[in-house]
């Protein structure tokens, strides 16, 4: 008889109320999803060559899985809550027919776990079903078929979300059964809304307002002005204020809304619109508090969404090899490894192959008297001339020897980056033969240099020094152009006077970044010859783009990286580049737009639910409204209207709250957007997300209130 | 008092609850009529079919057969589009436990089935204000019910009742929650609004006392009429109170024990 009671309560309560038992599939999937991270493709797939970043990651997934489960333990709590209340009349009816406490309780906890083993089933089948989906998402954004897929059933993630699951619930229905275990039986029969109709002083609330305001209004400044002040303290200053002020504000605000609904007489009599705002403000009023934390918490899934978005932005720049050109790079005995990359299996994968010699220019001859080896190398004309090409205000600092240290950003003009990395280097610089140069040039299909023999061309490394255009240095060529006419020389070798090639196709040297150099001079052969000391050589290659074509990139690479690693030789493949920052950003966004998308699942939740609980209670108030005339469509109306409001406002000033965050956030470079491409489709793509999601809350609410609404059937009471 | 004509006519009315093997008739052929500016009570015991018989009236059940006329129109046989139309503005309803919605205040309260027809507020200020006034509710309007006494909540319902000038108000055990002298002073403005406007209430009632206002009163037992009571012209409210006293113990003693 017990156990048929609980099976048949436990059905029921799915049954009836569906949006407590989604949020408990919801509590259970979320959990999964975060913790089959490690089974996901992409990061299977990057195991294999960033092996300590990966595990670094995946140590902090507990972390996060103890952080979401104390978010959901509060939803659960909320959830079993609204539940229980819309069940107290029978539990009254329990203890009325002799059932005592302890039994009620147990018997709660029975039901509690037959739900939650449902809640488990459905949950971990759409939690194994999304992270499917994201799994073969991410891999087709990311690996374009090279990412093999295969199933990410994890079973250490069930394990531990069957155990967290069953965790917060029971810690939630213990909690709440230790109410129900104080509670009256009269208070359990009659349950209904607080009889409260304080709505305090108008003067106190207009101050609640106001106060909250200016709070805001603080908060962002601070976020817009001063964020990175005092080390970023006052990011916790910033959020402080702005919760304390989103607090005060709804108060203030629920309170007042009494006075508007007083204040309307006009509309008073326009069908239920004062009940609509009466109806309203209870729910804002009474409950203001969790309004407004359902409000920060959509503020921020707002600025999580954006900067998780953001981050998959950059997915972007992955397959932007604007500056990289070698897939391979092989180090080791030349004349070995180029046997060895044209031997018969190598040869299929190999093309372009070019030998990359770098040296380091010789200083004076080491007779000089001075201690210090003086510079074969004059540049001080040059250095006048990028001086003189400096904004203004940097010019003056420069002269006045404030400026004292360089710091190369892209932030910097064209000039004052030349002129750093030229300081850096200029004295010994760095020397790469032409002939190493062409290589690279024809490989991307420019012509060869034929420098002069007393001509030299500067070098730039675009991975290191921020370069706005690959092919261009307008500034530079200005300098040099204008000396040309001038028939003057900027520059000398060896007191030798030396011309300078306008600016050149800039490409990075190797595939990724055993060489990290700023700068260098391409110079002729001859020239290498004689001022270089000694030098280091690299083999690059690229693999064929027929290859290319016809099986992506990636799994040649992974294939010669296969037929590398047995050879023995050191290699570096542009596999390791990529491999970086795709773990950046698939583990960046996955953790940051996972926490945005918990809070805003729990923010819709608790509004949803309060709605509810609200309409439970005063269902009543609906009936009278048809006994005295209301139609069901008007009621039906109204109380859409306030499913509607009760969501746009927290909403609204969300989305206020969260632009100033979005605006903070790009001001203090912390998310990037330029003229991104995919930025417009992939903003518009998180933004319907979000209001997709808020929508069918939204719609649930409605829906399930559509239902309490039809429930209502005029009983006659035989007295 | 001014009498015309028929204002309502309940014709043989019937209602059958549950299914076939299994039925129960609350209203078993009622049959009575209700006159212009008439302030009729029902009275019987428990399970007699008296709320039932108002709800069909009150359009909030529908009979099995039978028909109710509200002047001259066969309200029992409207669908629910027209129904809404009559509650609230052609009848109005005065309940037990007053009904009234309590994030609403008075006003607000008494004001709502004027709103949910859409009638515009200009037009029912003085009328608010009449009826404020003559139920002593000026002070509390724009209280909450929470605020209120039960005899201030009542009168606020009773307002509510009258606010759109109904052709007739239906009262179910209206002193049922109130203490002895809330009742008293209730029972004393109904008919207050009964002599002075020829407003018609129809009211179900258990209390002799509440009953003893009226000017007609029907006693029904087991779905039928069995009984009627007239407020003859000069006899005093006292009087009739005794009447109505006599006739219960007569019928076995107490409104709630008669087998």
């Amino acid at each position: 008889m017990f156990s048929r009671l609980i099976y048949r309560n436990a059905k029921r309560s799915r049954k009836e109320n569906l949006i407590y038992f989604a949020t408990l599939v919801t509590a259970v999937a979320s959990f999964y999803i975060i913790l089959s991270l490690g089974k996901q493709n992409v990061i299977l797939f990057l195991k294999q060559f960033e092996s300590d970043a990966i595990d670094k990651l995946l140590a902090q997934i507990p972390i996060v899985y103890i952080f979401a489960l104390f978010l959901l333990f509060f939803l659960i709590l909320f959830a079993n809550q609204y539940q229980l209340n819309r069940r107290s009349k029978e539990f009254g009816l329990y203890l009325m027919l002799g059932m005592r406490k302890k039994r009620l309780v147990l018997q709660l906890l029975a039901e509690g776990f037959m739900t939650s083993i449902f809640a488990l089933i459905g949950g971990i089948f759409i939690g194994v079903f999304l992270a499917e989906i994201i799994s073969l998402t991410v891999s087709k954004l990311v690996g374009q078929g090279i990412i093999g897929h295969q199933l990410s059933l994890s079973v250490g993630a069930i394990f531990f979300t069957i155990i967290g699951f069953l965790f917060i619930q029971f810690s939630a229905l213990i909690i709440l059964g230790g109410r129900l275990f104080n509670r009256e039986i009269h208070q359990l029969l009659y349950e209904q809304m607080d009889n409260k109709q304080d709505m305090g002083h108008i003067k106190g609330n207009v101050l609640h307002i106001l106060v909250g305001s200016v709070l805001l209004g603080v908060a962002y400044w601070i976020a817009l002005y001063r964020l990175t002040d005092f080390a970023g303290l006052t990011l916790f200053v910033t959020l402080a204020l702005g919760s304390l002020g989103t607090i005060l504000f709804m108060r203030g605000f629920g309170k007042l809304l009494g006075l508007w609904a007083s204040m309307s007489e006009h509309k008073s009599t326009k069908g239920l619109h004062t009940f609509t705002l009466r109806q309203f403000q209870e729910n804002i009023a009474n409950r203001s508090t969790s309004v407004a934390v359902t409000s920060i918490l959509i503020t921020l899934s707002i600025i999580l969404i954006a900067n998780g978005a953001s981050t998959i932005l950059s997915l972007e720049n992955l397959y932007s090899r604007d500056a990289s050109v070698y897939d391979f790079t092989v180090d080791g005995d030349s004349q070995k490894v180029e046997q060895f990359l044209t031997s018969e299996k190598m040869e299929p994968y190999v093309e372009d192959l070019n030998f990359l010699k770098i040296g380091r220019m010789k200083h004076q001859d080491e007779q000089k008297e001075e201690d210090r080896p003086s510079p074969l190398v004059d540049w001080s004309k040059l250095r006048e001339q990028l001086i003189m090409a400096l904004p203004s205000e940097q010019k003056e600092q420069f002269l006045s020897g404030e400026m004292q240290g360089y710091s190369i950003s892209s932030e910097n003009p064209e000039a004052l980056n030349l002129l750093g990395v030229l300081e850096i280097d200029a004295a010994t610089p760095y020397l790469i033969p032409e002939s190493s140069y062409n290589g690279l040039l024809e490989a991307i299909g420019e012509k060869p240099l034929n420098l002069h023999s007393d001509e030299i061309a500067l070098y730039f490394n675009p991975d290191l020094v921020p370069i706005d255009q690959l092919d261009r240095m307008p500034v530079l060529d200005h300098i040099l152009k204008k000396a040309n006419k001038e028939g003057q020389s900027l520059m000398s070798i060896h007191d030798q006077a030396i011309d300078i090639r306008s600016s050149i196709p800039m490409r990075g040297l190797v595939a990724d970044r055993s060489v990290k150099i700023f700068s260098a001079f391409i110079v002729p052969d001859p020239m290498f010859e004689q001022l270089s000391e000694s030098y280091n050589s690299y083999w690059n290659f690229r693999i064929p783009q027929k290859m290319q074509e016809q099986q992506g990139l990636m799994k040649p690479m992974m294939e010669v990286r296969d037929i590398l690693k047995s050879s023995g030789f050191q290699f570096e493949s542009y596999l390791q580049n990529f491999g970086r920052q795709l773990f950046y950003v698939v583990a960046g966004s996955y953790t940051i737009l996972y926490m945005g998308f918990l809070f805003l699942i729990i923010a819709c939740t608790v509004l949803a639910l309060q709605f509810l609980t609200q309409m439970k209670q005063t269902g009543q108030r609906y009936l009278t409204l048809s006994m005295l005339g209301a139609k069901r469509n008007q009621m039906k109306k109204s109380m859409y209207k306030q499913v509607l409001w009760t969501f746009l406002l927290p909403m609204s000033l969300a989305c206020v709250s969260g632009s100033v965050g979005i605006r903070a956030m790009i001001l203090f470079v912390i998310i990037n957007f330029e003229d991104e491409p995919l930025l417009y489709p992939i903003a518009f793509t998180f933004a319907c997300f979000v209001i997709v999601v808020v929508a069918i809350y939204g719609v649930a609410v409605a829906r399930s209130a559509d239902h309490e609404i039809d429930k209502l059937r005029w009983k006659p009471n035989i007295d | 008092m001014v009498r015309q004509g028929k204002l309502l006519e309940v014709k043989d009315l019937q209602k059958n609850y549950g299914k076939k093997n299994n039925i129960t008739k609350a209203l078993n052929g009622v049959s009575f009529d209700i006159l212009l500016g008439e302030f009729l009570g029902i009275m019987g015991p428990s399970g007699s079919g008296k709320t039932t018989l108002l709800n069909c009236i009150a359009t909030i059940i529908k009979p099995t057969s039978g028909c109710v006329l509200l002047k001259g129109e066969n309200i029992s046989a409207f669908d629910s589009k027209d129904l809404a139309e009559y509650r609230g503005s052609r009848i109005g309803y005065l309940f037990q436990d007053f009904a009234l919605l309590d994030n609403l205040t008075g006003q607000e309260n008494i004001l709502l089935p004027l709103s949910i027809h859409g009638v515009d507020f200009a037009k029912a200020r003085a009328k608010l204000d009449e009826l404020a006034d003559f139920l002593e509710i000026t002070d509390i309007l724009n209280k909450f019910p929470a605020q209120m006494s039960g005899g201030q909540k009542q009168r606020v319902a009773a307002a509510r009742s009258l606010i759109s000038d109904p052709d007739i108000v239906l009262a179910d055990e209206p002193t049922g929650a109130l203490d002895t002298r809330s009742a008293r002073n209730l029972m004393n403005k109904l008919e207050g609004i009964n002599r002075n406007s020829g407003r018609t209430i129809l009211m179900v009632t258990h209390d002799p006392n509440a009953a003893s206002f009226c000017s007609r009163i029907l006693f029904i037992q087991d779905g039928v009429v069995f009984h009627e009571l007239r407020r003859k012209q000069e006899e005093s409210r006292e009087e009739f109170y005794e009447r109505i006293l006599q006739l219960l113990a007569q019928l076995g003693g107490g409104s709630a024990n008669v087998f």
